[in-house]
């Protein structure tokens, strides 16, 4: 059914979401997007420095996961799956909705997060991704 | 009531004027000292340790020279007890969790306890920041900055050593334009901390506040930076900037934000900070330490034992010692 699907995460609960993603592939032949962003903004006062030296430290971050995410699909069992690594900067949930509507995916797989004090003191991506995406969405219930 | 929201202003503009300033300086030195040939590392360990803490540092600085001691060490103390109690204890109850690593705690973790009994152990005894002691907490610096700079030049991945080599190779010419900013951020820096002084002086006499305490209030408003900072490297998952940048600004502000001035001009502290301030400054410090220690992480639980701690603090202070 699916032939093009995103995967997202920000490191916090990939072992889930990535379980969740290769039982519904089960191997498939199918080509998988796996997107990092790496936040950006910074309230007004934050030295630029700071910023300069968070920014470099989440791309590292980003890379890393990107990297562990593709020894997953690199192994055995998973020799269809064609895999694609994408590090994004900016509003995550921006961004994630900007690269399915750019590489036209027709799956996004992302968790569903934070428990209801952090969702509230923090935000949620996902519950921003799913007012503007673009198509189907799978939410991994994450604890 | 005019003069009361006229200097309440004067306050916040000044404050602003730091903040800015130090940003523009530091990001000026840097780009200056990157072209002078000084190694990335040195030059990113600066950034970070003394471009949030400038703003307590100018502040103190000038309200030391100026003969305002109290405020001076007033914000030094007070931007520490507040950047464990209130920073890190707010940051931690909105992210939920903070994460610390071992070596961070061993070392910046004991680093801060040392600095802050140190200074508690010295004032107690003399009575005042003296030149010998501003030399020793001085020296003390040195060191932590010298293991610092071996720490992050064994922790420099392959690809950070590549962009120093590309630094490296380009033609040092010394921006006119860099030194310029440099200049100006330097000139707002010492404008904006002498503004800062002189509103808080007048307030704390508006208020009837020691100038002691005025000198603690005024903290809130020097660690923005650091707020700011801690919190969203927090809300980032970046767990070890947002500690790590508590740690080396409760650091830098004993050991060059009094140092400094103290190889001026001798520092006299008051009694509330000898027999208060400086203790609690030492009891927070060992609090977050232990609380870190159990689980090598903060959880939501902890930043409240924390913020509850300086809210007994800041009462305690506000009530029955002025």
């Amino acid at each position: 059914m699916y032939e093009k699907i995103l995967v997202a995460t920000m490191g916090e609960y990939m072992d889930e979401i990535m379980e969740h993603t290769l039982d519904l592939l089960e191997n498939r032949k199918i080509e998988v997007i796996g997107i990092y962003v790496v936040e950006t903004s910074v309230p007004f006062l934050t030295p630029k420095k700071v910023k300069e030296m968070m920014i470099t430290e989440l791309r590292a971050k980003g890379r890393e996961i990107l990297k562990k995410m593709e020894k997953i699909f690199e192994a055995p069992g998973c020799q269809e799956i064609k895999f694609k690594k994408i590090l994004a900067e900016g509003d995550p949930a921006e961004e994630i909705v900007k690269t399915a509507e750019l590489e036209g995916v027709d799956l996004i797989i992302l968790g569903t997060g934070k428990n209801i004090v952090d969702k509230r003191l923090l935000g949620s991506v996902s519950e921003k991704v799913v007012h503007s995406t673009p198509c189907t969405i799978l939410l991994v219930k994450t604890t | 009531m005019l003069q009361l929201l006229l200097f309440i202003g004067g306050l916040a503009a000044s404050l602003a004027l730091v903040i800015k300033s130090a940003d523009i300086f530091v990001d000026n030195i840097v780009e200056i000292g990157t072209n002078l040939g000084i190694s990335e590392i040195i030059l990113g360990v600066t950034a970070s340790a003394v471009g949030t803490s400038l703003p307590e540092f100018g502040s103190a600085m000038m309200a030391i020279l100026t003969g305002n001691p109290d405020i001076g060490v007033g914000v030094a103390v007070g931007a520490n007890i507040w950047n464990i109690g209130g920073i890190l204890g707010i940051s931690t109850i909105v992210t939920g969790v903070l994460t610390a690593q071992k070596e961070e705690l061993h070392r910046d973790g004991l680093m801060t306890l040392l600095t802050a009994v140190v200074l508690a152990v010295s004032i107690y005894f003399l009575g005042n920041i003296s030149r010998v002691l501003g030399i020793v907490l001085i020296a003390m610096y040195i060191i932590y900055f010298w293991v610092l700079i071996r720490a992050h030049k064994n922790h420099t991945s392959p690809e950070k050593e590549d962009t120093y080599v590309d630094l490296k190779d380009k033609k040092r010419i010394l921006s006119k334009k860099s030194i310029f900013w440099a200049v100006l951020g330097l000139i707002g820096l010492a404008v904006g901390c002498r503004i800062i002084v002189y509103c808080t002086v007048e307030l704390s006499a508006i208020a009837n506040i020691s100038a002691g305490l005025a000198g603690i209030l005024l903290a809130f408003g020097t660690t923005t930076p650091e707020f700011f900072t801690v919190l969203t490297s927090a809300r980032k998952g970046l767990n070890s900037l947002a500690i790590g940048t508590v740690f080396g600004s409760n650091i830098f502000n004993i050991l060059i934000g009094l140092g400094i001035p103290s190889i001026i001009v001798q520092i006299p502290v008051d009694p509330s900070t000898i027999y208060f301030n400086a203790p609690v400054m030492v009891l927070i410090t060992i609090l977050l330490l232990v609380l870190i220690k159990q689980g090598m992480k903060l959880t939501r639980i902890k930043g409240i034992i924390l913020v509850a701690f300086y809210i007994a603090y800041i009462v305690t202070r506000l009530l029955f010692i002025n």
